[in-house]
C-alpha cells in the first residue's frame, strides 16, 4: 500500500510552533477500492455472525419462555411434556471435545514435529498432502468408520468386549470418570454393550476429525522457527531433540495453541460422527467408557425432524447454547494466542 | 430445440408465424392433458422416509435404472420422510404411519398445505432381531410371547433367563446374560409400528412404561422410542443402525425391532412371536400375508386417509399362520403442482409406481418383505391416478401381465390361502422346533426333554419347511407334549425316522425341573452334578446325526483384590526399578565422585 504523505502548507505564524503538524493521507484510488472491499468483507463476517445470533435468539424464545434459566440445568429432553434442557447433552458435548483434544493433540504435535524435522526431504510433500487429505475426508466417513470398524472391531472386540475401554474399566474403574455402571469385567455373561457407544469412542471419532487441523497449523508454525537459532542450539552442542526443545517448541507454542483452539473449535460442534456412533442419554454422564452420551450438535441432527415448534424452538435454544460456547471458546482462544505471540518465548 | 425443425419443414413461413408455432408447441408440451398426453420425459426423482420398507425400495430404484428411471431415496426414518415431504423437499416420502396420529411425546404432526395422497408400497413384518448364543453357539429358533416381548423393551425382563422367555423356550437352556433392548433413537415408523402393538395388546406393560416419563395413562403411539440413562437400552439411528449393533459380535444379548429383510441381510434370526392361534410364528412373506387379510383398510374414496390400516384385528387374529406385527407401508405421493414438483417428475414416479406395484411386488418376498395383494395394487394404481403429469396405463391390462403372487384364479389371495400351516412343533407347549430363522437357517439343538418328533416329516427335530405338509392337523408328538405337563419325556427317536409317535413321557418330577423322566426309549439323559441340569443326553437318545445343546453353567467370579493382583503389583515395580534404578545410581554416584574430587581440590 503507498501512502503519500503530503506536509500540510507551513505553519501560519503565530501559531505555537511544537504544534503537531497535521499529516494529511491522499490515498490512490487502488488503495480506497481495496480498503473497501476488505472492510466490507469484514463487516459482513461480523453481521453474519450477529444475524445467527439473533436468528437463533429469536427462534429460542419460546423454549426459553417455557424453560427459562431451568434450560441450562434440565437433564431431560421431553419438549411435549414441557421439560427439556441441555445440561446432558452440553457435559457431554464437553467432554467429547475433552477426550478428542487429549488424543488428538499428541498425534498432531508428533505428525508436525516428524513432518517439519525429521521426515526426509523427498517424503515430506507427500505426508503434508496425506495429513491434508485427512481433513478432506467427509466426517460421515470418519462416522461410519467408528460404527462399523472401530468399535466392533478395534476397541470392543469379539463376545469378551477386549479392548482399551475395558482396560481402562477394569483396571483404572476406581477413577471416576473412567468408571462404568453395571459392568462387571470378570463376569463373561456380562454384558459389553455397556462399553459400545460411548464417549470415549465418539471421542476418538471427533480426534480423527480434528488431529489433521491441529497438525497443519502446527507443522507451519514449527518450519517457521528461525534459522539462526536453530543453528545456534546446534553450534552449542544440542541434539536434534534438544534443538526442537529448546528452539522450535518454544518458538512454536503460540502455534500449539492456537491450532489446538481451532482443533477444539471444530470438536465442539461435530455433529454426523457423533451422532452416529453415539446412544442418546440426556443426563450428565460423567463416566467416558459407559454407553451413552451426546453432544449439542448431534442432538439437532437427531431431533430436527421433530415437527412440533416448541420441540423446534429447543434445539434452536440449544443451538444458541452451542454458539455461545464456541464463541466463548474462539475468545478465549484468540486472547491467548495474542498473550503468547509465536516467537515470544525464544526472543527472550 | 423445436425452432429448427419447424424451419426445416417450411422454409418460407414468416417469422412470425414461425414464432407462433413454436410457441403453440411448447404450450402444448407444457400444457396437462393427461389423456391425449401418454408420455413424459424422464427426470431424477428424490424420495426420502422410512428405513422400514427402505430394502425393498432400493431395491426397485436399483432395477428401474435399466429403463431410465432415476429414483434417489434417502433412508432417514419415516419422521422425516413426513416432515421432508410436507416441505417439499422431496417428490415423494415413505412412512409407516400417516400424518397426524396422536403422539403424546413428540406431538401430531399435521399434514401441513401440501396436497398428497396415500399408496400402500409393499407389506412386511415388524421382526424381532437377537444376538444370543448358547455354549458359544448361535441360537436360532428364540420364541417369545407378546407380553414377554413388551416387558424385554420396557426394561422389566433384564435376563435371558427369565422364567418367562424360559416358559416360552423349554428347549433352550438360557445364560444367565443381560438383556440389551436395541431401540430407534431416530423418529421411526417401526418404532411407531412397534409401540402401537404394545399399546393395544399390552396397555397395562406400555402405560407403565409411560408413567415413568410422566405421562398419563393411555400412551398410545409414539415414533421416537422414550429412553432413559441407566434402562440397559441402548439406541441407533435408523434400521441399519439397529441392525448393524445386533450383530456385533461384542453386542452379545441384544434384540432390536427391524424389518424382516434386515435380519435376513444380516444372517442373524428373528424372534418367532406368539400369535392369537397359539403359535410361534417367523414373519415371512406367507405369514404376513395371512395375517394382512385381517386388516381393515380405509376404503373410503373422500377420506384423507384413504388406503391407511387399522390393524387391531391383524393383533388378535387367531389364524395360526398369523404374524401379529405385520403391516403395510406407505408412499405418500404428491397430488398438485406445488412445491416445485413438476410434470416431467410426475411422470416419472407414476412409472416408478406402476413398476413396483406390479413386476416389483414378485421381489417382496425374497428381500423379506410380502407382496400386496391384488385389491390394493389395484387400489395404488388408481391412486397414481391422482399424480399430476402420470403416465396413463390401461390398469385391468397391467394387472392381468403383473404376475402378482397373491392373485389366484377366483379372487381371493392365493399367498394366504395357500399359506403353509406352522409347524405343529412350533405351537405353544412343552416341545420346541431346532429350525433357524431368517437370516440364520441353521439348526439349533433343542434339550431332549423338549425334542420334536410329531411333525410326520422326516428326522431332523421338527423343520418346519418339511412339517408345513402336514396339514395343519396337530401330529402326534404334540399332543403328547401338551398332555405332559411339565417336561416330558421326548418321544423315541430311536432311529430318528420313527417320528409320528410322540410317547407321552414318564411322569415329570415336579419341582425338580432339570430332572425329567426317564424316556422309554431313549438312555437317561445326563445331570450335571453340579448345576442339576441335562447335560446333551448321550448315547441312543441322540440318533439320526442330531446336534447336541451345550448347557451354559454359571459360576461364581473371583472378586476382589487378590495374591495374583499383588504379584503382578510388585513385577511392575521390579521393572521400573530394574530400568531405572541403575542409571539414577550411577549418575548419583558420578555426582558425588565430582564433589570428592572439587574437595580435595
Amino acid at each position: 500500500m503507498t501512502v503519500v504523505v503530503t506536509p500540510s502548507d507551513a505553519p501560519a505564524a503565530g501559531a505555537p510552533a511544537d504544534a503537531p503538524r497535521r499529516v494529511r493521507q491522499r490515498r490512490t484510488p487502488t488503495d480506497l477500492v481495496f480498503r473497501g472491499v476488505i472492510r466490507f468483507g469484514g463487516i459482513v463476517v461480523l453481521l453474519i455472525m450477529l444475524l445467527v445470533g439473533i436468528f437463533l435468539t429469536l427462534r429460542a424464545v419460546p423454549a426459553l419462555r417455557t424453560m427459562g434459566w431451568r434450560f441450562l440445568t434440565a437433564q431431560e429432553w421431553d419438549p411435549v411434556g414441557g421439560n427439556f434442557g441441555v445440561a446432558g447433552v452440553l457435559i457431554g458435548t464437553l467432554l467429547i471435545a475433552a477426550v478428542a483434544i487429549v488424543i488428538a493433540v499428541p498425534l498432531a504435535t508428533g505428525t508436525a514435529l516428524y513432518i517439519a524435522e525429521y521426515a526426509p526431504r523427498r517424503i515430506a510433500p507427500m505426508l503434508v498432502n496425506l495429513v491434508d487429505l485427512m481433513a478432506a475426508v467427509p466426517s460421515v466417513v470418519y462416522g461410519i468408520w467408528g460404527l462399523y470398524l472401530l468399535q466392533p472391531h478395534l476397541l470392543v472386540v469379539g463376545e469378551q468386549g477386549e479392548g482399551l475401554p475395558r482396560w481402562l474399566a477394569t483396571y483404572l474403574g476406581w477413577f471416576p470418570l473412567f468408571r462404568v455402571d453395571g459392568y462387571d469385567p470378570r463376569d463373561p455373561l456380562g454384558s459389553n454393550s455397556a462399553l459400545t457407544s460411548s464417549t470415549f469412542i465418539a471421542g476418538i471419532i471427533v480426534a480423527m476429525m480434528v488431529t489433521p487441523i491441529i497438525s497443519s497449523v502446527m507443522r507451519e508454525v514449527f518450519s517457521q522457527a528461525p534459522v539462526g537459532e536453530r543453528e545456534g542450539a546446534f553450534a552449542l552442542g544440542a541434539t536434534r531433540w534438544g534443538m526442537i526443545r529448546s528452539v522450535v517448541l518454544p518458538f512454536g507454542r503460540g502455534g500449539m495453541i492456537g491450532g489446538t483452539m481451532l482443533g477444539l473449535g471444530r470438536a465442539l460442534g461435530e455433529t454426523i460422527g457423533v451422532y452416529l456412533v453415539i446412544s442418546f442419554v440426556f443426563v450428565i454422564q460423567p463416566h467416558i467408557l459407559q454407553s451413552g452420551g451426546g453432544s449439542i450438535s448431534s442432538l439437532i441432527a437427531l431431533r430436527y425432524a421433530e415437527s412440533n415448534p416448541i420441540g423446534i424452538a429447543g434445539l434452536m435454544a440449544a443451538g444458541l447454547v452451542l454458539f455461545g460456547m464456541t464463541l466463548l471458546v474462539n475468545f478465549g482462544a484468540g486472547l491467548i494466542i495474542n498473550r503468547s505471540r509465536s516467537g515470544a518465548a525464544s526472543d527472550a | 430445440m423445436l425452432t429448427p425443425r419447424i424451419r426445416r419443414r417450411r422454409p418460407t413461413t414468416s417469422r412470425l408465424a414461425r414464432l407462433a408455432a413454436a410457441a403453440a408447441v411448447v404450450a402444448m408440451v407444457l400444457s396437462v392433458s393427461p389423456p391425449a398426453q401418454a408420455s413424459g420425459r424422464l427426470v431424477p426423482i428424490v424420495g426420502i422416509g422410512s428405513t422400514w420398507s427402505a430394502n425393498a425400495i432400493s431395491t426397485w430404484a436399483r432395477n428401474v435404472q435399466a429403463q431410465n428411471i432415476q429414483v434417489e431415496y434417502e433412508a432417514a426414518g419415516s419422521t422425516q420422510g413426513r416432515v421432508q415431504f410436507r416441505e417439499g423437499k422431496a417428490h415423494f416420502g415413505v412412512s409407516e404411519i400417516p400424518y397426524g396420529m396422536r403422539d403424546i411425546f413428540n406431538g401430531t404432526d399435521s399434514k401441513g398445505s401440501r396436497q398428497s395422497a396415500y399408496m400402500p408400497i409393499v407389506a412386511g413384518g415388524t421382526a424381532f432381531m437377537y444376538n444370543l448364543k448358547i455354549g458359544g453357539r448361535r441360537v436360532t429358533n428364540l420364541r417369545l410371547s407378546g407380553d414377554v416381548l413388551a416387558k424385554i423393551f420396557t426394561g422389566v425382563i433384564r435376563k435371558w433367563n427369565d422364567p418367562a422367555i424360559r416358559a416360552d423356550n423349554p428347549g433352550l437352556t438360557l445364560p444367565s446374560r443381560s438383556i440389551v433392548p436395541v431401540v430407534r433413537q431416530d423418529g421411526s415408523g417401526t418404532t411407531a409400528q412397534f409401540t402401537l402393538w404394545m399399546s393395544k395388546q399390552h396397555p397395562q406393560v406400555w402405560d407403565a412404561y409411560c408413567a415413568k416419563f410422566n405421562k398419563p395413562a393411555p400412551c398410545g403411539i409414539t415414533s421416537i422410542f422414550p429412553r432413559r440413562a441407566g434402562d440397559g437400552t441402548v439406541g441407533a439411528n435408523g434400521s441399519d443402525g439397529v441392525s448393524g449393533y445386533v450383530r456385533q459380535e461384542n453386542a452379545e444379548g441384544a434384540i432390536t425391532y427391524v424389518e424382516y429383510s434386515y435380519a435376513i441381510n444380516a444372517k442373524f434370526p428373528v424372534v418367532k412371536v406368539l400369535n392369537a392361534g397359539g403359535y410361534y410364528v417367523e414373519p415371512t412373506a406367507d405369514n404376513v400375508a395371512v395375517a394382512l387379510t385381517r386388516a381393515r383398510i380405509n376404503t373410503n374414496k373422500s377420506s384423507d386417509d384413504y388406503l391407511t390400516q387399522i390393524l387391531d384385528d391383524v393383533y388378535g387374529s387367531a389364524d395360526p399362520r398369523t404374524y401379529p406385527l405385520s403391516s403395510y407401508s406407505y408412499m405418500i405421493i404428491p397430488t398438485k403442482l406445488e412445491y416445485n414438483l413438476t410434470t416431467d417428475a410426475g411422470f416419472t414416479l407414476s412409472q416408478f409406481s406402476y413398476y413396483f406395484l406390479c413386476e416389483g411386488q414378485r421381489q417382496a418376498e425374497v428381500l423379506g418383505y410380502s407382496p400386496l395383494p391384488i385389491n390394493l395394487v389395484k387400489a395404488g394404481m388408481e391412486q397414481v391416478q391422482k399424480i399430476p403429469g402420470h403416465g396413463t396405463v390401461d390398469i385391468a391390462a397391467k394387472l392381468r401381465t403383473c404376475n402378482n403372487p397373491t392373485v389366484s384364479p377366483d379372487g381371493g389371495n392365493a399367498l394366504a390361502k395357500n399359506a403353509p400351516q406352522p409347524s405343529p412343533c412350533d405351537r405353544r407347549g412343552n416341545t420346541q422346533s431346532s429350525a433357524g430363522t431368517a437370516g440364520a437357517r441353521q439348526d439349533t439343538p433343542v434339550l431332549p426333554a423338549a425334542r420334536c418328533t410329531g411333525t410326520g416329516a422326516p428326522a431332523g427335530g421338527g423343520n418346519t419347511g418339511g412339517g408345513n405338509t402336514g396339514g395343519g392337523s396337530t401330529g402326534g408328538g404334540n399332543t403328547g407334549g401338551n398332555t405332559g405337563g411339565g417336561a416330558t419325556g421326548g418321544g423315541t427317536p430311536s432311529g430318528g425316522a420313527t417320528g409320528g409317535t410322540g410317547t407321552p413321557g414318564a411322569t415329570p418330577t415336579a419341582g425338580a425341573p432339570g430332572l425329567p423322566g426317564v424316556p422309554d426309549g431313549g438312555t437317561a439323559p445326563q445331570v450335571d452334578p453340579d448345576t442339576g441340569e441335562v447335560v446333551a443326553a448321550g448315547g441312543a437318545g441322540v440318533a439320526g446325526g442330531e446336534q447336541v445343546a451345550a448347557v451354559p453353567v454359571a459360576l461364581d467370579g473371583e472378586g476382589g483384590w487378590r495374591l495374583r493382583h499383588t504379584t503382578m503389583l510388585l513385577a511392575a515395580l521390579l521393572l521400573v526399578v530394574l530400568i531405572v534404578g541403575p542409571p539414577l545410581v550411577s549418575q548419583a554416584l558420578a555426582n558425588r565422585r565430582r564433589d570428592d574430587h572439587r574437595g580435595d581440590r
